[in-house]
């Protein structure tokens, strides 16, 4: 099984005369990467990462290590900086979960940030009409669901041309993300819509009203931080334990053998798709409510990329349902710190930045863990073996 | 609705078109390769911010289109790293270079000196501005526009020949198709798909760079809003034939200019819904076409990372 594979620039089979490489490197297949090799491929991954942003900032004129250190500072570095690392956790733990579940059965969803956006004009749409006739629990669970159904009706405009017609899923979520966005524009800046303050001169939202709040935890974080958990438990059981999470598991495998098995995978891709964007919405409806607590197309603009965020998790969690909340705690102090780099005068996108060598870092290190490099001397033909 | 209006039209759609020409027909290059270089949407954006950078500091728009091309590369390295050389998942290199190409390019627009309050330097202009550009109405269309909008045309004109016309294309087809067998048939495999997945990526760079040089004449924070995704879309309607890629790249260019153009007019059609109109056409088309072909005309190995020891 095992045979030479060298850097695309050298053919392997070339002629051993004309240019001997001074070695060579073998690639076997592993089939189980021990726990100690999987930690220390995603820290070297993670220092990568690291190296490159620093590469990055030093080459600017700033200081890596200072700038590093901000960042611990603003999202760790008090109980109130905690607190802020917290509500920006609790929606990715959800577009983090929205990203695992459909990329384990191998749809590859971007679509989060446009549902986290339909979910809050869905949740704030609710809560606005309810006010304050309907006690606080009621409010809260009506405009959550909202959230929820919003986020899962605006995925299944692509989940069933997915389904049934095998349309790039990945094209067109992304361009319902754009619509999704130019939707709450219009809401908000370009018309008087009921989601609109009437009163103020300026085009902002209209305030939801206080019964929509759900109740504070620490600090600045509600409990938000800890229903999403809840939330992330239930996904894992529903996946986990269930014969609906067994089938879904099966048609992510194969969908040949889903089929064998009695599987309606078509069904299966539309459910996965809408579950995720039923997330995805949650996440939506949880930040109109208490964190922008008006439709902010500003604030919730996709471009803070709490969508994107989300596939980095997930990538980094590898799907793990319930490896998704420690690694958003990580990725959310990450964000978090954006602001709080931008008052210290560096930029606040170097935090994107990270995010992506992180996630470019993840997807290509996934080799190490699946394959066994060895370095080989090479035999006289120019093979090794 | 005058000459004068018509004219404008047609001018802005092919103008709006041209950074969609570019990068698509790039992007079929790589793609019919066998790799998916789903980034272009960050390569826009990084050759965008430094080509406008460059141009900026040295009043040359030709080197900072040289210098977007190279950006385009680099980040097109990582592709061919991940992808080829380490068989990573390439939807999530992708994404991965999406995320990194958009977030350098926003870094450079927030480190000082800030893109956003330099000046426009070197700019492309129209090619002709008097003699054949006189013409009425195919004058400014054909002759007065800028000289990218020439290159996006010859570069269409040379992919297609290349791919279906010369033996190194036909070479690169296969390995798209089943590099298995283009392997046994002593075609390098990995050299291929990297050199297309380069060249790929300079063609996305050159498409981010006539962006603020070209068709805005100054950069802003994600300026390409999407161009990339949509050029990566109209690979799929145009069946993977750069030819067909130029008129999709027209058709998407006219509904921008339906928009810009209906401002213009003072006709009162909320801005945000107009916004919407290409991402909407591009869902819908997108549908309409796995309606009528399915995954026809796809590269057969399209995606699938090549085991030489795995066959």
């Amino acid at each position: 099984m095992s045979a030479t594979d060298t850097t695309p620039t050298t053919d392997a089979t070339a002629p051993a005369v004309a240019r001997r490489p001074r070695f060579a490197l073998a690639v076997e297949p592993r089939p189980h990467a021990a726990l100690g090799t999987r930690v220390a491929t995603i820290a070297a991954c993670l220092l990568v990462a690291l190296a490159g942003g620093a590469l990055l900032l030093a080459v600017s004129g700033y200081a890596p290590l200072d700038v590093y250190a901000d960042i611990v500072e603003t999202s760790f570095g008090s109980r109130q900086a905690f607190s802020q690392t917290l509500v920006v956790t609790t929606p990715l733990i959800l577009t983090s979960l929205a990203a695992a579940v459909a990329y384990r059965v191998r749809l590859y969803t971007v679509g989060a940030d446009g549902q986290l956006v339909i979910g809050a004009i869905c949740a704030s749409g609710v809560a606005l009409a309810l006010g304050d006739d309907l006690g606080s629990l009621a409010t809260i669970a009506l405009s959550l669901v909202a959230g929820v159904a919003g986020g899962a009706l605006w995925a299944s405009i692509a989940a069933v041309p997915r389904a049934y017609l095998g349309t790039n899923e990945i094209i067109s979520t992304l361009m319902l993300n754009f619509v999704a966005l130019n939707l709450m524009t219009y809401l908000v800046l370009g018309s008087r819509s009921f989601w609109r303050d009437p009163v103020s001169a300026q085009p902002i939202g209209r305030q939801v009203p206080e019964t929509a709040l759900l109740p504070p935890f620490f600090d600045q974080a509600d409990i938000g931080i800890l229903l999403v958990v809840a939330v992330a438990v239930g996904v894992w059981l529903l996946m986990q334990r269930t014969r609906w999470g067994y089938a879904v598991r099966v048609a992510g495998d194969s969908r040949r053998a889903a089929v064998y098995a009695g599987i309606d995978v078509r069904r299966t891709i539309v459910a996965v798709l809408c579950l995720s964007g039923a997330l995805a919405g949650l996440a939506g409806a949880i930040q109109v409510t208490n964190v922008t607590q008006a439709l902010d197309p500003d604030a919730l603009n996709p471009g803070l990329g709490i969508g994107y965020a989300g596939i980095v998790v997930a990538t980094l969690a590898r799907l793990s349902l319930l490896g998704t909340v420690p690694v958003a705690l990580l990725i959310g102090a990450l964000l978090s710190a954006g602001p709080g780099l931008q008052l210290l005068g560096v930029p606040s996108a170097v935090v994107t930045v990270l995010q992506g060598l992180i996630l470019l870092l993840v997807a290509g290190g996934h080799f190490f863990l699946s394959y066994r490099v060895r370095r080989v001397r090479p035999t006289v033909s120019g093979g090794a073996s | 609705v005058n000459d004068g209006t018509v004219v404008q039209f047609l001018m802005i759609a092919i103008a709006a078109g041209t950074p969609l020409v570019l990068a698509a027909t790039g992007e079929i290059v790589s793609q019919r390769s066998g790799v998916l270089n789903l980034g272009l949407e960050g390569i826009m954006l990084l050759g965008a911010a430094t080509a406008f950078w460059t141009a900026s500091a040295s009043g040359s728009a030709w080197l900072g289109l040289a210098v977007g091309a190279a950006s385009g590369v680099v980040l097109a390295a990582l592709v061919g790293l991940m992808a080829i050389s380490l068989r990573a998942n390439q939807i999530v290199v992708g994404i991965a270079i999406v995320i990194l190409g958009s977030g350098i390019a926003s870094y450079l627009g927030e480190a000082g000196p800030m893109l956003t309050q330099r000046e426009p330097g070197g700019q492309f202009e129209p090619l002709l501005s008097s003699g054949a550009a006189d013409l009425p109405l195919i004058g400014p269309i054909l002759f007065g526009q800028d000289v990218l909008v020439y290159l996006s045309w010859l570069f269409v004109a040379g992919a297609s020949w290349y791919l279906f016309r010369t033996r190194a294309g036909l070479s690169l087809r296969a390995v798209g198709e089943d590099p298995a067998t283009a392997d046994a048939r002593g075609i390098a495999v990995a050299r291929t798909r990297w050199v297309h997945v380069l060249a790929g990526g300079a063609a996305a760079g050159v498409a981010g760079a006539s962006l603020p040089l070209a068709l805005f004449g100054s950069w802003s924070d994600n300026l390409s809003s999407g161009s990339g995704w949509i050029a990566f879309a109209i690979v799929i309607f145009a069946v993977w034939r750069p030819w067909r890629a130029l008129v999709a790249a027209y058709l998407f260019g006219a509904l921008t200019s339906i928009g810009f153009n209906l401002q213009l007019l003072d006709i009162p059609v909320p801005v945000a819904l107009l916004t919407a109109l290409p991402y909407l056409m591009t869902l819908v088309a997108l549908i309409v076409s796995s309606v009528a072909a399915g995954r026809l005309g796809a590269p057969a190995a399209l995606g699938e990372p090549f085991w030489r020891e795995r066959r």
